[in-house]
């Protein structure tokens, strides 16, 4: 059904999703739960930097980025002499998916980290646990739901990342073409029509498919709550 | 031994709490929103006082002074509540070996085995806390606790979400707790019949401060004290000897002391001990013993005090034990009752309530 080439298109974009949950859930779930059960200076400014990608144009985001880890950005000469090269790769990709989709994942760990009962982390304490065992066998096993509804949400987001990614990693067969960029591409090839329905299709029931899990999991953690 | 001094603003009073217990079971009464949990919170070590000092049993678990805090994990203060707070995505057993297991194998006190058999968890250890009742969770959240082998259990309300038949069921192991398993218990509960099934020391708090402190009888002339216990009507409990039971009438004969009462059939064998509750309001007052009456219950006391209620006359009386009535302040004007008078309690039989058994 698909060619080669879709096929390697389709590859890489599932790749570069599941990185992209890979590396939003440590910092999602830290900060998730900072958001969600600290009060400190600046806890306002951080859940508004957290969500800028949100609402901010994906090509800024993905300029940004190019500003701050492209080859001769603010980081990108540190990054280059511990022999990291971002620009232009896929990982290039994962990252700016990543914080394209970051307020996601961030929103749903915050909301099943407060849902928790706080009580609950109390009586475990008083039991013997200290914070970070406390942490680890009550409240995130209890907000896990919503960090799994979280991760699919993240994924799906990748899967249609475009704007920062054709900025920031450029769309570079093989490299960084993922499915959007493909598409993009095809439409703007004479006889391309075809290959960009098939991949049309395919991401619609990809990202469908990772809605539709990712909210049977939020209702799971809202049906527990009552 | 408790000694707990210390500051907390709160909105809208400040709780100021300068108390020593060293009893068993020290129950902390008071209003709703007086500060009671708050207080507890503190001595777990969840909520951290403006200022002050905690020590159990000499060792300092909070000083401003000294600039001490130790952190909740390491007080070994067994903590359960009104709403049993069972961890939900746990078993019941793995519920109960939560602190267990934390607990250092020299610093446990008892095994597993016991705290189950004691508190009947067998049949449920394979059960998740939603599918329990209230009863059972309660029971599992006693378990919880104690398998930690606190030196010092806090229990917040831990019978206010149950039915009063539930109540007398859970009471036993409570008062197994606090005789054989000696954890010292500080108790909060609005109700003074529960708290006079556990001990008879109370610590009255109202706005944050310590209104009387010491043994309930000694304490419950203060007028202040008096309307806290009042609000939820001031229930007598005793604890009587079964006599016998009379099937034909309905009735059975128990004895406290010298004298005999008789309550609402129950199906203790004789010589069985019970706790009976007289509430303070069904206690009708007399002179002489009268005639022609309906009333089966009449004992004899004599007046030991007579503080005032908010709007009634409340009449403690010593009937070999003392018992609380409340009348209107007519009737003990009409009836011309002074302290050191003898005076006749009458009690209809149905009015008296039949409580657990006495250990």
């Amino acid at each position: 059904m698909l060619t080669a080439n879709e096929w390697e298109v389709v590859q890489l974009s599932v790749k570069v999703a599941l990185w992209c949950v890979v590396v939003s859930l440590p910092p999602g779930i830290a900060l998730g739960w900072l958001l969600a059960r600290c009060t400190f200076r600046g806890r306002l400014l951080l859940d508004g930097l957290c969500h800028l990608p949100l609402v901010l144009p994906p090509v800024v985001t993905g300029y940004v980025l190019l500003l701050l880890f492209g080859r001769r950005g603010v980081f990108g000469p540190a990054l280059e002499t511990v022999g990291i090269d971002l620009a232009f790769t896929w990982k290039a990709a994962v990252l700016s998916s990543a914080v394209v989709g970051f307020p996601l994942m961030l929103r749903a760990i915050r909301l099943a980290v407060e849902s928790v009962d706080p009580r609950l982390e109390g009586v475990a304490r008083t039991l013997g646990a200290g914070r970070a065992r406390v942490f680890a066998t009550v409240t995130l096993p209890l907000a896990a739901p919503g960090v799994l509804a979280g991760s699919l949400l993240t994924f799906a987001r990748s899967l249609g990342e475009f704007g920062a990614t054709i900025t920031f990693a450029s769309n570079i067969q093989g490299e960084t073409r993922t499915i959007p960029a493909a598409v993009y591409t095809f439409l703007n090839q004479p006889d391309g029509e075809a290959a960009a329905a098939r991949l049309a299709i395919l991401s619609i029931c990809l990202s469908l498919g990772a809605l539709l899990a990712s909210e049977w999991m939020a209702r799971r953690l809202r049906r527990r709550e009552v | 031994m408790i000694e707990v001094r210390i500051q907390k603003r709160l909105e809208p009073f400040e709780l100021n709490v300068d108390v020593s217990c060293r009893y068993p079971v020290t129950a902390l009464f008071g209003p709703s929103g007086s500060g009671k949990t708050t207080l507890l919170q503190i001595v777990s070590g969840l909520m951290r006082p403006d200022e002050g000092e905690i020590r159990v049993d000499g060792e300092v678990l909070y000083s401003s002074s000294a600039g001490v805090d130790v952190p909740p994990e390491c007080r070994r203060i067994g903590t359960v509540f009104q709403d049993s707070l069972l961890f939900p995505h746990f078993t019941v057993e793995r519920n109960l070996c939560f602190g267990f297991e934390l607990t250092p194998p020299p610093d446990r006190r008892f095994t597993f085995e016991q705290v189950v058999d004691l508190l009947q968890l067998g049949a449920l250890l394979d059960r998740r806390p939603a599918t329990l009742s209230g009863g059972e969770r309660q029971r599992v959240a006693l378990g919880r606790a104690i398998l930690m082998s606190p030196r010092l259990l806090l229990m917040d309300e831990p019978l206010a979400s149950l039915d009063a038949r539930l109540k007398e069921r859970i009471m036993p192991y409570l008062r197994h707790i606090r005789s054989d398993l000696e954890i010292p218990i500080l108790y909060v509960s609005h109700s003074v019949s529960e708290i006079l099934q556990l001990t008879g020391q109370v610590i009255v708090l109202e706005q944050g401060e310590v209104l009387a402190h010491g043994d309930f009888f000694d304490i419950v002339h203060q007028p202040g004290v008096l309307h806290v216990a009042e609000a939820h009507g001031f229930e007598n409990v005793l604890q009587v000897e079964v006599v016998r039971s009379d099937e034909h009438s309905g009735s059975t004969v128990v004895r406290f002391g010298e004298q005999e009462l008789k309550v609402p059939l129950c199906d203790r064998p004789p010589g069985s001990r019970v706790f009976i509750g007289l509430r303070a309001n069904d206690l009708i007052l007399s002179r002489t013993r009268p005639q022609g009456l309906s009333v089966r219950n009449a004992i004899f006391g004599r007046i030991e005090s007579l503080p005032e209620g908010r709007g009634t006359q409340l009449v403690t009386i010593d009937v070999g034990k003392r018992i609380v009535a409340e009348v209107t302040r007519e009737a003990v004007e009409e009836l011309g009752l002074m302290v050191g008078d003898p005076v006749v309690c009458l009690i209809k039989t149905h009015s008296i309530r039949v409580g657990g058994d006495v250990e």
